[in-house]
């Protein structure tokens, strides 16, 4: 095999386990939008994911148990930020803010706590094969596996379900819902709860299945880059999942350029997933239309 | 039961939750809060080098948080006062490490230099939002990460100093520092980081009230905030006014990265900030945006970031909890308004 | 049902329609039952519906024949109307109602809240007169008259509105061959004058192109031909020479956080007496929220206190007042009494016909035919954003006014 293609291949594989955590996200994003409600939190999200996936996992030696430990606690962060910005109507980017510094500071403190060591964890059991998937399936491909099946479910769920149609409802018109007697708070409470075990289960994928262990800042803008994603996607589920995947893929492209071009140094290079999703937002121009009262208290 | 709701409505509230929430973190440390908040006060207010130490925190983190809160005025979420602090460092710290002259033209120069790399950063942000209709949340996130890589990549090459070990620039000449603050009758503090640049951050806040209550400018500037389609309808160039703000704010926060630069590092290294750009959202919230309380709220938030350190190394409560106390205060102080609204006997 | 739909645009008619009661198959929404459902409902009460349609898609007047159908859906024994035929044209209007009184007759009670005492007379049994929160008088339909309902309104006689002197002749706004705005709400080749010391009513149904005229003479939106003030483009962007009172007060109007003193210098901020410099000249702001407080009878505890607080009516007094301060050449007025007691409108009405015997021109946009009657020397018919007729004084005549509203003739 020559080279090129070996190479090809790598940037595919790599594409496919860089996008994984941003499609969680950017996912949970889509539910969290459409029902009205911009969750900012989802970095924070993540991180909680993140790091109490490997709480859990180095506590009970089960990647599994980690899992959904990390889905968990980022249901719980989804939970304080819904509760926040419904029924406390606090505004929806300054709770994500808040959600952000509590999620990132309480990892930072938990390591020390818990591990009695700053910036990163102890190693801990990795996803691995036929754990979540049967045999042949690495931990990798179950989670991608996983990916697709969300985001055709939550397609199926937004777009099929009496549910979705309530959804669509909330954050289009909320005050539609309540004329049809139903609480567009709670439906956006659920949809932010959703949001944030989506994200948790994005971040638990970095920390035990892409690795094996939490660092201190180991999300690195991905709920954020999974923001972007969205709006790229245009607030739908395969939009999203399309718009993650291209930015992972840039993610992917830093690591396979990386000591390849030499005028290109790696600390410059870093900088490409977010300048795709800087130059994706700013391409939409005049483009887009954001569900109606999206980021708009009721 | 209203006059709880009221209490928690007012900034007090907030202070007393942040101590309950200290405690509790204490506790959960296994430590005993009484000794928790000694070891708090003690590296904070306890002496000439803590109020010294605190008073440079609270300079790092009121710039930016006048930054952001000009932005918030505007209605505009600039959440990259992170990268705008940073950009604003890194070019006093490029310039200076090569600039020679007297200090009353390199400082001036230096500093205004920071306000012209954070301004270009906020700018951009601006410049997407106007002309594109770019979400500034997401593009001012983005350029945090992107200008921690770009001043990653310059400092580890091309304005890397050939004697320094680690990624840095090479340090100012002692021309380019700023003064340390003027002695108070027996109190010195030319041993101490403490310099003027607590003066030149709070001379900056009463600028910024000046300008939100008597300019015709700052008038504009709020109703794009309050009534972004009144003021259009009011002849206000709304593109314009997003792209002003939002270099403004990025222009106050980079002052903060060259006052750091010249006051504190004396050269450019991306650890100058440690997320003083986050913490400053916290800050410009807990102030109400209003630049004179933002002062306030930067000297307590000030204390936090000083006794924290204190509190790790003499009492064993890892200083990170600080910021987990910061961002539940930013979770409450957002719910206020809810509590404020109740005890008023407002409908919900 | 309300006053302003509570419809999402971006779903169709069905989904609309049978949000929250959507039938069920299996986990999934029963696309075929819903739409079998609305079309047989739409049938059964003879309102024509496409259930695929997207509501933003459709015209004002179906999209209110979908909020009502979402209401009978749930096959209601008390029907709300709140305010039913705000955007409607006449002929929508008869139908409505027709419809309704069908209801009624099949055995669901029907209240209607309305303004419009025409309405009151020809389609309702009772009336109850509610006046500051009070049911003030009750009649029997066939027992009262328009006449005797609005003084129960008001409590007492009507205010006289003033007098008008002769109209001007003097040109001042110009419009010619103006074309505007986007899709469906378009303006194309309007072209009429205003002179000073005349008022033009621009009559017609919400939606038919009114916004997009009133929007391209502020120099809101861009537009091709020529508006012109005093023979000069240019003098329509002084903010000195013209007065505008927005449609949507609190959206567009003001800033409801903000004081008095504050919200009365918004839109002239720059004008001279108000800068000075950089800086802003509150006294004299201050002194042009007490002139307007004083001419305007604006009930307020204070300059101080946030226009959040004041009632809709004080609101309005204060935009009217804001838009006619220092006497400008031309005053824009769109639905200047909306949303306001029969006291506080007489008092606006009354002061523009003043401006107007000033030898101001104002163009009044208003979808109450009453007001343009009331008001305007002379009245301009709107329709899909054209001009379809143009009356003057004497021919001034409701029933061929109406009828040109709604596109026949």
């Amino acid at each position: 095999m020559s080279t090129g293609v070996s190479l090809m291949l790598t940037l595919l594989f790599l594409t496919l386990i860089k996008s994984v955590p941003i499609v969680y996200a950017a996912l949970g994003g889509v539910i969290a939008e459409r029902a009205g409600v911009v969750n900012i939190g989802l970095e924070g999200m993540m991180t909680a994911g993140a790091f109490s996936a490997v709480v859990f996992t180095n506590l009970t030696g089960s990647p599994i148990v980690g899992l959904i430990a990390g889905v968990f606690f980022g249901a719980v962060l989804g939970f304080v930020l819904g509760f926040a910005a419904t029924f406390f109507k606090v505004d929806q980017i300054v709770a994500g803010v808040g959600i952000n510094l509590v999620a990132l500071g309480g990892a930072a403190y938990g390591l020390v706590l818990i591990f009695n060591q700053p910036g990163a964890s102890p190693q801990v059991e990795q996803l691995g094969p036929g754990q979540l998937l049967p045999q042949i399936t690495t931990g990798e491909t179950a989670l991608i596996v996983l990916g697709l099946v969300c985001a055709f479910g939550l397609n199926w769920f937004i777009y099929r379900t009496p549910w979705g149609l309530r959804i669509q409802a909330c954050g289009e018109n909320p005050r539609a819902v309540t004329d049809a007697g139903l609480n567009p708070l709670r439906l956006r409470l659920y949809s932010v709860i959703a949001s944030g075990a989506l994200a948790g289960l994005g971040g638990a994928f970095l920390s035990i299945c892409e690795v094996n262990l939490y660092s201190d800042g180991m999300t690195a803008g991905r709920g954020f880059i999974a923001l972007a994603a969205v709006i790229f996607g245009r607030w739908t589920p395969w939009g999203a999942t399309g718009a993650a995947v291209f930015f992972g893929f840039f993610e992917a492209l830093q690591y396979v350029l990386q000591g390849r071009i030499s005028w290109l140094p790696s600390d410059a290079m870093q900088a490409l997933p977010y300048l795709a999703a800087l130059f994706a937002i700013a391409g939409l121009v005049g483009r887009v239309r954001a569900p109606t009262a999206d980021g708009v208290p009721y | 039961m209203k006059v709880v709701l009221r209490v928690l409505a007012g900034p007090a509230g907030a202070l007393v939750l942040a101590f309950v929430l200290a405690a509790i973190a204490m506790l959960i440390a296994g430590v005993n809060p009484v000794d928790g908040f000694g070891a708090l006060f003690a590296g904070s207010l306890g002496g000439r080098r803590p109020i010294a130490e605190t008073l440079v925190q609270t300079t790092a983190l009121l710039f930016p948080a006048l930054g952001v809160s000009l932005a918030f005025r505007t209605g505009l979420f600039n959440i990259g006062a992170e990268g705008q602090l940073l950009m604003g460092g890194l070019f006093a710290g490029a310039v200076g490490a090569h600039f020679a002259g007297p200090g009353w033209l390199v400082i001036p120069v230096l500093l205004l230099l920071g306000m012209v790399g954070g301004g270009i950063w906020g700018g951009i942000a601006g410049w997407l939002r106007a002309r594109f209709n770019a979400s500034e949340i997401i593009s001012t996130l983005m350029l945090n990460f992107i200008a921690l890589s770009l001043a990653g990549y310059l400092v580890a090459g091309p304005l890397k100093s050939p004697l320094a070990s680690g990624a840095e620039t090479a340090p100012l000449l002692p021309n380019g520092w700023l003064p340390a603050f003027p002695t108070i009758g027996s109190l010195g503090f030319g041993d101490t980081r403490l310099t003027i640049s607590i003066l030149i951050a709070i001379a900056t806040a009463m600028v910024l009230s000046f300008v939100f209550t008597r300019t015709v400018f700052g008038y504009e500037l709020r109703a794009a905030g309050e009534a972004p389609e009144a003021a259009r309808r009011s002849g206000i160039n709304m593109p314009r006014m997003t792209l002003i703000a939002l270099a403004l704010s990025g222009a106050v926060a980079g002052l903060g990265g060259a006052a750091i630069v010249t006051g504190v590092l004396h050269r450019f290294n991306t650890a100058l900030s440690p997320g003083y750009g986050y913490t400053a959202i916290a800050v410009a919230l807990v102030g109400d945006l209003n630049p004179l309380w933002v002062c306030v709220a930067a000297f307590g938030f000030g204390i936090l970031e000083a006794g924290g350190l204190a509190m790790q190394a003499n009492a064993g409560v890892p200083k990170d909890a600080i910021h987990v106390i910061e961002g539940l205060i930013v979770l409450v102080l957002a719910a206020r308004r809810y509590f404020a609204t109740r005890a008023a006997g407002a409908p919900v | 049902m309300h006053q302003h739909f509570e419809l999402v645009g971006r779903l169709r008619v069905w989904q609309n329609i049978m949000l929250g009661r959507e039938p069920r198959k299996g986990l999934l929404v029963d696309v075929d039952a819903a739409r079998s459902r609305v079309a047989e409902l739409a049938e059964r009460n003879g309102l024509a519906i496409d259930p695929d349609a997207l509501v933003e898609e459709l015209p004002i007047g179906v999209q209110q024949r979908v909020e009502l159908l979402r209401e009978l859906e749930r096959e209601p024994s008390v029907l709300l109307l709140d305010e039913p035929t705000a955007a409607l044209a006449p002929a929508e209007i008869a139908t409505l109602f027709a419809t309704v009184v069908q209801l009624a007759k099949r055995g669901t009670a029907i209240l209607v809240v309305t303004h419009k005492l025409q309405e009151v007379i020809d389609y309702t049994t009772r009336v109850s007169v509610m006046r500051h929160g009070k049911i003030v008088a009750r009649y029997q339909t066939t027992q009262t008259s328009t006449d005797e309902i609005a003084r129960a309104m008001v409590g007492g006689e009507l205010p006289q509105v003033a007098q008008r002197e002769a109209t001007g002749t003097q040109p001042c706004l110009s419009v010619r061959d103006l074309s505007a705005g986007v899709d469906t709400t378009t303006v194309s080749n309007l072209s009429f004058e205003v002179s000073a010391g005349e008022i033009v009513g621009i009559a017609g149904v919400e939606g038919n192109g009114q916004t997009v005229l009133a929007d391209a003479i502020a120099g809101m939106i861009p537009y091709t031909g020529a508006i012109e003030l005093d023979g000069s483009e240019n003098a329509l962007k002084h903010r000195e020479n013209i007065g505008i009172v927005p449609q949507d007060r609190h959206h567009e109007g003001l800033v409801l956080n903000w004081s008095i003193v504050e919200n009365a210098i918004l839109g002239r901020q720059n004008l001279p007496g108000i800068r000075k410099g950089a800086l802003t000249d509150w006294n004299a702001a201050r002194a042009d929220a007490e002139a307007i407080i004083e001419r305007f009878d604006v009930r307020a505890a204070s300059a101080d206190v946030p226009v959040r607080t004041l009632s809709g009516g004080n609101q309005q007094k204060l935009l009217v007042g804001r838009a006619l301060l220092g006497d400008p050449r031309f005053v824009l007025a769109y639905q200047p009494t909306r949303g306001i007691d029969v006291g506080a409108a007489a008092l606006v009405q009354s002061r523009l016909i003043e401006a107007r015997n000033r030898g101001c021109a104002i163009l009044l946009i208003s979808f109450e035919l009453d007001e343009i009657l009331a008001l305007a020397d002379r009245v301009l018919v709107m329709f899909r954003g054209k001009i379809n007729g143009s009356f003057t004084g004497a021919e001034l005549e409701r029933g061929k006014i109406g009828r040109l509203m709604a596109g026949l003739t």
